[in-house]
């Protein structure tokens, strides 16, 4: 220690020297970044050859292992997203208590959790319930692999379109998670670290509005590198089978993902041809988008992302190293997390750290609340649907159009609070958007349930009075597992909407095959 | 006494020797106090990059960082630099300073004053000061571009 101290004082000494005899020359305005050569090959993939070349960029991204810290609506502790009931780490105050009811009959009702470090990437989609681990294939296509590993660049170009509809659960056997999880690579060339991209979606995104994907400014990059995966998706029904495709073409709100959607599928259901769907929710029969993390589509026109703050502006603060090196923090997750709210304060140093939380959490509060509103209407609505549908009475005389408007109100109110539900920033990348997008489904979802009303003459108004928690109460526990035992499926009204699974065991560990191939 | 002897007289010498040096001494202290109120001695250090790519990109370009860094008054000036400059330098060697820096009330009440300094004229006939304490509370873009994106302050060092 006093040799380091005795060290830096000479180096500091003599470095002053060398600067006034230098005649000081002036800064240099244009802020040309590092360049570096690793002498890593030009198709290199994997994180740990990183460590020795970059030792402090490697420990601050092994900051990402970090699992227990939570702020008030997000961090980093994997619970339940729907589960209000249990303490942490299987519940938490903030749940979302009707996802598994709304994602009826969806991989979505078996396990989906509050996001963590890059670094878990690999590891949490082994471990989730989504993929079927019962059978040798999964049931889902290798494209869920698109946004966890750089091994894509390999397995693309080996395999090419041919990739995408593989079955994902081929692919588990080849995978290391910690050298292959979501690292250096997906964000850097691995021989100069220019950042660079590595997502076919978002290049086919760029070519289509005629930028080169190869040539983007720094200040695009910081954002663009993420775009890369927190983003909406689908996979493509009508071109190269599952194939990932970011649904921008119209713009990228919910409106304009909506009406994308009414173009771009396969449906043949009466009154949704050609409409895209991700499922049919089995309650109200109704053909659902899901919509996943648009943090790039919320971010950009906020108050943020329209003033060109990029992603890494906030999520990527300029640190000090270890020897007092000035980088990029790549430690991903909550900005507040931090009590003196650095990232913050490189922009607002005339706010306190109080300050700057609360104005986070007062915008996170108002979403929060509006969003589980939105959620029970959304419940209601699909119920109302349900009971219009198997109602026997005297219906109106345009019973089957008011049944077509109904469900599409039901997607459109459906699609409107997902955007804001599988957003991670709770509404403060956009507040205004977030809270307008909310009052929307809510309309939306009413919507529905005036013309399921209207279709069945009001008949099933009384079925809809009170509480809709004790009309539909909320499903807390579903599982693959769970589904295969009839006993359980008693125990939810909807859960007889659902089909019983055949008896199996579970047949994969991580990456290890248990069963025969 | 004779002229003559005046001239050579030892005191004499002393006396014009000492004033030479005094200009010598006042010049070099001069032209230190210059440089080290420069962007490019500040600048030296490269945790300053960003305050000083940012000046040099605003309409301050032309002034010194002690315009407004340090007070005008050469009776504070000088302990002023002394001291802001040990504890730079303290926390660019042993201490650990961290990122983003942000200045504290002392400089903060500097830099006001010589705001207020070179823009009184402007300022005659309104109450500019009373509704906020710091004029850069409005005219905020003058703290180094600091609502701007970071790729427009900052790079990682080599």
């Amino acid at each position: 220690m006093i040799n380091q101290i005795i060290l830096k004082s000479v180096y500091g000494l003599l470095l002053c020297l060398v600067v006034v005899l230098s005649g000081c020359g002036d800064v240099d305005t244009e802020l040309k970044t590092p360049e570096y050569n690793t002498g890593l090959p030009a198709d290199h993939l994997g994180n740990l050859a990183f460590k020795k070349i970059f030792p402090l960029h490697y420990a601050s991204y092994e900051l990402n292992n970090e699992s227990s810290i939570m702020t008030v609506y997000k961090g980093s502790v994997p619970y339940m997203k729907n589960d209000n009931k249990d303490p942490l780490p299987e519940g938490y105050k903030y749940a979302q208590p009707y996802l598994k009811n709304l994602w009826l009959g969806y991989p979505f009702m078996y396990d989906y959790r509050e996001s963590r470090g890059h670094t878990h990437a690999i590891g949490d989609v082994l471990d989730s319930d989504r993929p079927n681990r019962y059978a040798f294939k999964s049931g889902l296509p290798a494209t869920c692999w698109n946004c966890k590993t750089p091994q894509m660049l390999k397995w693309t170009k080996d395999d090419g379109n041919a990739f995408w509809s593989k079955d994902m659960n081929e692919f588990r056997e080849r995978l290391h998670p910690e050298d292959d999880t979501v690292g250096c690579v997906n964000c850097h060339n691995p021989q100069t670290m220019e950042l660079q991209l590595y997502s076919e979606p978002l290049k086919d995104y760029l070519v289509s509005v005629g930028k080169d994907p190869d040539k983007l400014s720094r200040q695009e990059m910081r954002s663009l590198v993420c775009a890369q995966c927190h983003v909406e998706y689908y996979f493509e029904k009508t071109g190269v089978p599952a194939k990932p495709v970011f649904p921008w073409a119209k713009g990228f709100n919910p409106e304009d993902m909506y009406q994308y959607y009414k173009e771009h599928g396969d449906s043949t259901i009466p009154g949704f041809e050609g409409q895209f769907y991700d499922w049919i929710h089995p309650v109200s029969k109704t053909p659902m988008i899901k919509i996943q993390h648009p943090e790039y589509e919320t971010w950009i026109d906020g108050p943020h992302g329209s003033a060109g703050v990029t992603c890494a502006d906030c999520h990527m603060p300029y640190i000090r190293g270890e020897n007092g090196q000035k980088m990029s923090s790549h430690y991903w997750t909550s900005p507040l997390k931090d009590p003196e709210m650095r990232a913050c304060r490189q922009c607002h140093a005339d706010k306190s750290p109080e300050f700057l939380k609360e104005s986070v959490v007062s915008v996170q509060k108002a979403t929060f609340d509006q969003l589980l509103i939105a959620q029970e209407l959304s419940v209601k609505a699909h119920e109302a649907v349900r009971l219009a549908d198997e109602y026997t009475g005297p219906r109106a005389n345009n019973y089957d159009q008011l049944m077509i408007q109904a469900r599409d109100m039901i997607r459109k109110g459906q699609l409107f609070w997902d955007y804001v539900s599988a957003e991670n920033g709770v509404g403060f990348h956009n507040p205004v958007k977030a809270l307008n997008t909310l009052a929307s489904s809510i309309q939306y979802s009413q919507e529905a349930i005036n013309l399921a009303m209207e279709a069945t003459k009001y008949a099933i108004g009384p079925n809809l009075q009170g509480d809709i928690k004790e009309i539909v109460p909320p499903i807390l526990v579903m599982s693959r597992k769970l589904q295969q035992d009839p006993e359980y499926l008693k125990t939810n009204p909807w859960f007889k909407y659902l089909k019983v699974l055949p008896k199996a065991e579970i047949e994969w560990d991580g990456t290890k095959y248990l069963g025969d191939k | 006494m004779s002229k003559e002897s005046l001239w050579k007289s030892p005191w004499f010498k002393y006396l014009l020797g000492g004033f030479i040096l005094g200009i010598i001494v006042i010049v070099g202290i001069n032209w230190g106090m210059k440089v080290t109120d420069s962007r490019p001695f500040c600048a030296s250090c490269h945790i300053m990059e960003q305050a000083a790519v940012t000046n040099k990109l605003s309409i301050h370009a032309n002034l010194s960082c002690n315009d407004c860094h340090a007070p005008h008054e050469l009776w504070r000036k000088i302990p002023f630099k002394a001291k802001e400059g040990i504890r730079d330098f303290y926390m660019n060697t042993i201490g650990n300073a961290q990122l983003p820096i942000i200045p504290g009330t002392e400089t903060k009440e500097v830099v006001n004053e010589n705001c207020k300094a070179c823009h009184a004229i402007s300022n005659m006939t309104v109450s500019s000061t009373e509704a906020k304490p710091y004029c850069v509370d409005c005219h905020r873009d003058m703290k180094h571009m600091h609502m701007q994106p970071i790729s427009k302050r900052i790079v990682a060092d080599d």
